[in-house]
């Protein structure tokens, strides 16, 4: 075990801490980063922790480089990862794009601050389309998992590193400013996942076999096409086997509100409340952003009068909403572009105010 | 009776026919580096971080188990092989563009850091893929398809020399210009990438070496002429020898 | 049930540390507990708090604009402060470094000489963070001193393990400190 505590099994721990405890518990073999707030206690713990146990770290000369050392580690076959943040993010683009072509088992954590450009070190989601859609060029898709709490940053980092290997895809833990930064009792737990196998990929040197090539372009129009399409049968099984979120009291709603990660509790709590006051209403969140639970919330839409999706952006999961509803339901946003979640006060008078008062 | 003098290296994948345009010195110093990797036993047990440019074939050609790096990137993903893999002989082959100018931060940390990796640049003093346009080395003077009255320092700024500031760095084991213009200078390229080799197999740090290379398509030369011009201007700026050698 | 806590001082005044040991006491005691900073981008300097949110079911919201119970270390985070007090709420005062005065009617004003107290019972100015919690402890009734004990093992680290009876002595201190109206 990683900590030593009184209570034997929960420890109090940063979101940050409990997300680089739980990588070096999933095995992850090399670390390799760059500083950025609001994720830098990731990369100042596995500095000191991985040269414990023998393992790789690598402060890198940009996030660029860091990236793209995660590429050259797992296609060894080994788990390795990088964190960073938003604006950093975004230097990662390129590389995220090759992963995914390279069908290569990247594991990145995401930690969102303010934005656009340099922005600011309070939390934001704004990072949401840079995740699910990304800026790499191609078509391509990237796990995005998105915890609510601290216990949740490390079963997902767990999962992070499973589904990145079993469909050898790049994954993406999203977290906030506010999740890396605080602090909650948590407890840790083995390596929940079974360990995937590599050795029909791998690189390992070319003994005994044909030398492999992991790469990312077929040089022929047609072998393309073929490709990208064999990719895509891939993104259609993460689709269909993969979803996961949560529901709370949508059974009779009227009205649900969705959000992701850390604005969810907020949320949830506001509508205990309304619930309280009579007011039929409930709550969904993703938790994983891609594959986005689409075919649920269609569902849902076809008795839920209104969708109300909060974030702490300008409405970018939103749209996915809307895509799943596809006009069945309508589908209000309330959000803000960086800073404090928006307040329970403020979500009851907003849902109080779309369903008409009480 | 006959004595075999000339073969097909075993790291050359069978059946392979090279890309590169005729008179072109790709094809030397990919043989170079097979040949080296035959000799040094290496073949079975290495990993090459590939780059882009005319370079990105390598995994065409050598029957070595690969990794395709974005463009520049090629020494920070064979940092990560090695740093996961440090039992592997982990090397790249790379052009003056990729490894000096989009790579040249990955390339010179790579030798901060004394990454125990081996890297061949390919001096040709222009992007040769894309159609011969202006790159880090390309000469002053020297007119390419985006330097159409020559390179000028007003416009360009200078060449670089890419062995002499990988020698400066501490992490350098090895760091050496060479040649492929004749049989000599092509006999000692194959003793400095030997050597590139050697001091990553003793674990001493990045092993380097530059190669001054034609291009006689996007020079629009003969190659016999493109070889002189890597005489008559390239060596005159880019001077061949060893920059540093930890091992003397 | 669901409190709010906040502690806010100046860098330096261990108010980031107190918080910790209040959510692990609240661990400890079985509850569900959120912890979590205010940050600028200084490294020192500049005010610093942080909030703790104690709940019996799973702690559902943080950075609330009101809370139950306030310490603030300073002037200005008594400033600041005053009106994110709930009503009905208590805000313990550092009064070695704020103004005894009061502007609500409708919360518990708390003033105690916190940095005196240290310096002078204690000898040392660095105990006031501990020293508050006492006096929070008696205050709020949510916490026992045996507990918060605990919890200053769990987040004192090894190399200062020294330090913690004077720790639990500036506890007991705090909350043996007389609450006399003022």
């Amino acid at each position: 075990m990683v900590v030593e505590c009184l209570t034997g099994t929960k420890v109090l721990m940063k979101g940050n801490y409990a997300i680089a405890n739980a990588a070096v518990l999933a095995g992850c073999q090399c670390y390799f980063g760059y500083p950025i707030t609001p994720q830098s206690e990731i990369g100042e713990f596995m500095s000191g922790k991985m040269q414990q146990l023998g393992r790789a770290y690598v402060s890198a000369e940009s996030e660029l480089a860091a990236i793209n050392m995660v590429i050259g580690a797992v296609s060894t076959g080994v788990k390795a990862m990088s964190s960073s943040s938003s604006c950093a993010i975004s230097l990662m683009q390129e590389a995220l794009s090759y992963a995914t072509s390279d069908q290569l088992p990247v594991v990145l954590v995401s930690v969102m601050r303010g934005g656009p450009g340099l922005g600011n070190i309070y939390p934001s989601q704004g990072d949401y389309n840079q995740a699910t859609i990304g800026g790499g060029n191609g078509d391509y898709n990237i796990i995005v998992l998105a915890p609510s709490n601290v216990q949740e940053c490390i079963d997902l980092t767990y999962k992070a590193f499973y589904l990145a290997f079993k469909y050898r895809n790049p994954t993406i833990l999203l977290a906030d400013g506010l999740l890396g930064q605080m602090m909650e009792p948590v407890e840790f737990y083995d390596y929940p996942y079974p360990e995937i196998d590599t050795s029909s990929w791998a690189l390992t040197g070319a003994k005994g076999r044909d030398a492999r090539v992991i790469r990312s372009y077929a040089p022929l129009e047609t072998d393309q096409c073929v490709y990208v399409d064999n990719l895509f049968k891939k993104y259609k099984l993460i689709e269909e086997n993969e979803v996961e979120y949560e529901e709370y009291m949508t059974d009779d709603a009227e009205l649900v509100v969705a959000a992701f990660g850390s604005m969810y509790r907020n949320v949830k709590s506001a509508v205990k409340i309304c619930r309280e006051k009579g007011l039929k209403v409930g709550a969904f969140r993703p938790i994983t952003l891609y594959p986005f639970p689409s075919k649920r919330l269609s569902e849902l839409a076809d008795r839920v009068e209104k969708f109300l999706v909060t974030e702490i952006n300008m409405g970018q999961m939103v749209r996915d909403v809307r895509l799943a509803v596809n006009g069945k339901a309508r589908v209000l946003f309330k959000g803000k572009a960086v800073g404090a979640m928006i307040d329970v006060e403020d979500l009851v008078e907003e849902i109080e105010k779309q369903m008409g008062g009480v | 009776m006959a004595t075999q003098v000339f073969k097909i290296p075993e790291s050359f994948r069978k059946n392979v026919r090279y890309s590169f345009c005729p008179g072109c010195d790709h094809g030397v110093a990919v043989r170079l580096v097979a040949e080296c990797l035959d000799e040094l036993g290496l073949t079975e047990n290495a990993i090459t971080a590939t780059s882009i440019g005319c370079s990105v074939g390598l995994y065409d050609f050598l029957n070595v188990d690969s990794i395709e790096a974005p463009h520049g990137r090629a020494l920070a993903v064979a940092t990560g092989v090695k740093r996961a893999k440090p039992d592997k002989f982990v090397f790249t082959y790379q052009g003056d563009g990729d490894f000096a100018s989009i790579g040249w931060a990955e390339s010179m940390h790579c030798a901060f850091r004394g990454e125990n990796l081996s890297a061949i640049c390919i001096n040709n003093t222009t992007y040769g893929m894309t159609g011969g346009q202006l790159g880090p080395t390309t000469l002053l003077g020297q007119v390419t398809t985006t330097s159409p009255t020559g390179r000028n320092i007003e416009y360009y700024g200078y060449p670089v020399k890419i062995a002499e500031h990988i020698a400066l760095s501490d992490g350098t084991a090895y760091s050496a210009r060479v040649s492929l213009d004749s049989v000599a200078n092509i006999k000692k390229a194959k003793l400095a990438i030997k050597k590139a080799f050697e001091v990553q197999l003793k674990g001493l740090g990045f092993g380097f070496v530059e190669i001054l290379s034609s291009c006689p398509t996007n020079w629009r030369m003969t190659p016999e002429q493109a070889h002189e011009r890597v005489r008559d201007e390239m060596m005159q700026i880019f001077k061949l020898g060893v920059y540093k050698d930890i091992t003397v | 049930m669901e409190k709010d806590f906040i502690i806010a001082g100046f860098g330096g005044q261990g108010v980031l540390l107190a918080g910790e040991v209040l959510a692990n006491a609240f661990m400890l005691d079985c509850k569900n507990v959120t912890w979590y900073p205010s940050y600028g981008a200084e490294m020192r300097g500049g005010t610093v708090n942080c909030g703790v949110v104690m709940s019996d079911e799973e702690v559902s919201s943080v950075q609330k604009s009101k809370s139950d119970f306030i310490i603030v270390l300073n002037q200005a985070s008594f400033d600041k402060y005053t009106s994110w007090v709930r009503k009905g709420g208590s805000i313990i005062v550092n009064s070695s470094l704020a103004k005894i005065a009061k502007t609500r009617d409708d919360i518990n004003y708390i003033f105690v000489p916190i940095t005196k107290m240290a310096q002078e019972k204690l000898g040392n100015i660095k105990m006031s963070n501990i020293f508050a919690l006492g006096v929070l402890s008696k205050v709020s009734r949510l916490v026992s001193l045996k507990t918060l004990e605990k919890a200053l093992y769990n987040v004192i680290p090894p190399h200062r393990k020294h330090l913690i009876p004077k720790n639990i002595e500036a506890l007991k201190l705090g909350y043996e400190y007389d609450l006399l109206p003022v």
